[in-house]
């Protein structure tokens, strides 16, 4: 089942659905209106959405085995590291370099 | 500045590598050509939507309901856009790529590092979506090129994007210093993980976004 023209239109279909999703804010909101709100707004999504997607991160693991307790040890590394070095690429590479050994041992 | 922009976006490459190359392989299960998930991460750049695509495809799903399921799955992204409306310069053909290059992990280095003073921001920011689109291609191509003769293990690799998630997240706290919008975060993701634990991403982004909205409210009707 290799339908190359229903892919090819699936794959337009979801270039312009995602496009849409990215331009939507850059378009409606281009020309200052409401701007207090939106500044709020956009001051505040940052901290809000990087909360957010550390949990979203988190959800699907296992807590209850061995995969949570590398879970735990690797976040562990890299908030260490963070803080104690704050070079991210270096806490980054700590921590899954941890959790990679971790899961193929 | 290509070689501050590569150190930036390392993480990047981190998780989208194995991503893409997890892509890649279930893709060419389809039977298609290599080359048409090189194109996929090409046009459609975006991770879960094209994860969500695989299964679709293979059910042979209509164009209609593809087009919304990709809608809402990426809607996350008209948020995304809020506090980088400003950060793009003017409309031209940079900008339009910088917003069609907008992902979770983009977003996320934008709005928390700070680009270094020698460099033109909106420069930097180009370069860095366009790296970050290099990966991700890079891993869907190599992945359904290559997933037979794979010798690299990167089982746990994409422990990468939650690791730059939580440094950005640390970032994000010694740069606000205000315990509101991450506590309001977190109950929201709370309350989104029990009421909507398949789409809990969107969910929490609205709770959150409108409870923070209703507490400016509430706090400006006390200050009258």
């Amino acid at each position: 089942m290799t339908d190359i023209s229903y892919l090819l239109l699936v794959m337009l279909v979801m270039t312009v659905a995602t496009y849409a999703t990215r331009l939507t804010p850059f378009v409606l909101f281009s020309r200052g209106q409401e701007r207090a709100l939106i500044n709020f707004i956009a001051k505040n999504t940052p901290p809000m959405i990087m909360t957010i997607l550390v949990i979203y991160m988190l959800k699907g693991v296992n807590y209850l085995s061995f995969e949570g307790v590398y879970t735990f040890i690797a976040l562990l590394v890299t908030v260490v590291f963070h803080l104690y070095k704050r070079n991210a690429l270096l806490s980054i590479i700590a921590g899954t370099t941890v959790y990679m050994v971790a899961v193929q041992m | 500045m290509i070689r501050s922009v590569i150190k930036t976006t390392l993480p990047i490459l981190f998780g989208f590598l194995p991503l893409g190359i997890a892509f890649g392989i279930l893709f060419q299960e389809l039977g298609y050509p290599w080359y048409f998930a090189t194109l996929m991460g090409i046009c459609v750049y975006a991770g879960a939507a094209q994860f969500m695509a695989v299964g679709m495809l293979g059910a042979g799903v209509g164009l209609f309901e593809i087009a919304i399921s990709t809608f809402f799955l990426n809607s996350r992204d008209l948020f995304y856009g809020l506090a980088l409306l400003n950060s793009f310069g003017a409309w031209g053909l940079r900008k339009f790529y910088l917003i069609f290059g907008l992902t979770d992990e983009t977003y996320a280095l934008m709005t928390t590092l700070t680009v270094p003073k020698e460099f033109n921001r909106e420069r930097y920011y180009f370069l860095m979506t366009l790296f970050s689109q290099c990966y991700w291609v890079l891993g869907c191509s190599i992945g359904a090129l290559a997933s037979s003769s794979l010798d690299f293990n990167t089982e746990g690799m994409d422990f990468a994007a939650t690791a730059l998630f939580t440094v950005l997240l640390i970032e994000q706290w010694l740069k606000v210093r205000k315990p509101l919008p991450f506590v309001v975060a977190f109950v929201s993701s709370c309350i989104a993980l029990i009421l909507f634990f398949q789409h809990m991403l969107l969910a929490a982004i609205v709770l959150s976004i409108t409870t923070i909205i209703i507490l400016r409210f509430i706090k400006s009707k006390q200050n009258d």
